[in-house]
């Protein structure tokens, strides 16, 4: 079995072991590093393509997003030695304030992670306040702002209209998700966009990142 | 009665209180306390739109849900005042069901939950529930089914009433399946095994969508099938929540399930008393 074969089977198996072997032998034989992440990148897309056709659900998709995050790990610190980062982009995600749900949030944290960028959970039930300082803490790319409730959505739109009283709109991509939320609905309220599920969720950011 | 005809069950709650002026956020199961008049005014309206029988206002009040909420302490209060706010209003003919509702927490590699807490939590709720006086036991919206095998376990464990169980699926380019993957063939499996006395869907997709699952269901059991959709995805509209399923086409195609198989009928997020009278009018029982 080829290296990129090995690395798809630890993905789609979730094996979090595996992955992790699988990237600290190409960092102890002094392998391509970026060759291997790209191995590991397409294997994670691999799960999200399964996600989408029905093959994958929550349980499986979420251990092969963790698979991906143990190999990242290994590779983290040698990345960062070098000139060049690897992170795609920083983002700050949360669920808005007066809404406990976040397994939706929570799944497009792992996927984007897994995928490079670097996350910043905020958990659920966050007031608009917290994501504003964090992002601008953090010099964030991207907000996430998530809500599960037509009665806490709301909330989305608030958090945009404070980002422009504060004349910082221009400073972040804001995304917003959960299952009430339409096009429409974005569109109304100005935001960045909007996904049907955590993988279409990543090939926007990216491509609102331009990347 | 199941035998003899088309149980009717009720419709939503939580948008009604909303509707009232329940506040972003908050539990609807707090108002059983603080505003049981409007919960019984609800519960009333469902009794005289024909429902045979009325769920209480404890979807959210086992111990697991409201400790995310931060009112864990209350219990005990939560789920007795409920039991009793639908008895003010209940006809002699009508029934009390114990509503059980998801912990909102996963087991891994979702989140950090354990069999064990799932268990734990539903036997306190539904032991409260059962002394309450709940005439049957009706656990839904149920998303994983290793949850649902607890939540019916503990049912069982208290009460000798019967349990009714309803699971959330989804629709995928595969068929229908919860959000965990668990496929209708494996719940209705499991949950009959189990020793419930109606098995069924309810909330995450709407009536037309839900048609065609209550004949998969069918294949897999004899059991009496409930079927609950949702009145439509909610939009937000000019700041209002708006269900796009009419009340009328709601009614068809519950009267489509009721020929598919299913025997206990009713509604669940966007569905109001208007949804269950038409059912009532259309199903002529």
């Amino acid at each position: 079995m080829s290296f990129p074969e090995k690395c798809k089977e630890a993905i789609l198996a979730g094996d979090i072991n595996l992955s992790k072997n699988l990237a600290q032998e190409t960092v102890t034989n002094n392998l391509d590093i970026n060759a291997a992440i790209d191995a590991f990148s397409l294997a994670i897309r691999e799960a999200g393509n399964l996600f989408e056709e029905g093959e994958f659900f929550l349980p499986e998709l979420m251990r092969s997003a963790e698979a991906m995050k143990a190999a990242m790990a290994v590779f983290e610190p040698i990345i960062s030695e070098g000139k060049e980062s690897r992170s795609l982009g920083r983002v700050v995600i949360g669920t808005i304030e007066g809404d406990i749900h976040d397994i939706g949030k929570t799944l497009v944290a792992s996927m984007l992670s897994a995928e490079g960028f670097d996350v910043h959970d905020l958990g659920a039930d966050v007031p608009i306040s917290t994501f504003i300082d964090k992002a601008l803490e953090i010099n964030a790319d991207i907000i996430c702002i998530s809500a599960l409730l037509t009665t806490t959505m709301i909330g989305q739109k608030r958090l945009i209209d404070t980002l422009k009283e504060k004349n910082i709109r221009d400073k972040f991509k804001v995304l917003i998700g959960g299952a009430p939320v339409s096009k429409q609905w974005t569109e109304e309220i100005g935001a960045d966009g909007t996904a049907e599920n955590a993988v279409s969720a990543v090939k926007l950011a990216k491509n609102l990142l331009a990347l | 009665m199941i035998e003899e005809r088309v149980v009717l069950l009720d419709g939503a709650m939580g948008s009604l209180l909303i509707n009232q002026g329940l506040p972003p956020g908050t539990p609807p199961d707090m108002w059983n306390i603080s505003k049981p008049e409007i919960v019984q005014k609800v519960h009333q309206g469902y009794f005289n739109a024909g429902s045979d029988v009325v769920l209480t206002n404890t979807f959210g009040s086992s111990g697991l849900k409201l400790m995310a909420h931060k009112h864990g302490s209350r219990i005990e209060d939560y789920n007795v005042k409920a039991v009793e706010n639908v008895r003010k209003v209940c006809p002699e003919e009508g029934y009390i069901a114990g509503d059980i509702g998801p912990s909102g927490v996963f087991l891994p590699p979702v989140g950090h939950g354990t069999i064990k807490a799932f268990e734990e939590n539903f036997f306190e709720q539904a032991e409260i529930l059962a002394k309450a006086g709940v005439d049957l036991f009706f656990i839904e919206t149920m998303i994983d089914l290793k949850e649902a095998e607890a939540a019916v376990k503990a049912a069982k464990q208290v009460s000798k009433v019967p349990v009714f169980a309803s699971i959330s699926y989804q629709k995928t380019k595969r068929g229908y399946f919860t959000i965990m993957g668990n496929s209708v063939e494996e719940c209705v499996s499991s949950l009959q095994d189990l020793g419930v006395d109606a098995v069924g869907a309810n909330c995450t997709i709407s009536s037309n969508e839900m048609i065609d699952l209550i004949s998969e269901i069918r294949q897999f059991t004899d059991l009496p099938i409930i079927a609950k959709p949702n009145a439509g995805k909610p939009q937000l509209v000019e700041g209002k929540t708006i269900y796009q399923t009419t009340a009328v086409d709601f009614a068809k195609d519950i009267k489509q399930m009721v020929e598919n198989g299913a025997r206990i009928v009713g509604g669940c997020c966007g569905s109001n008393p208007e949804f269950i009278e038409e059912i009532n009018h259309l199903i002529k029982r």
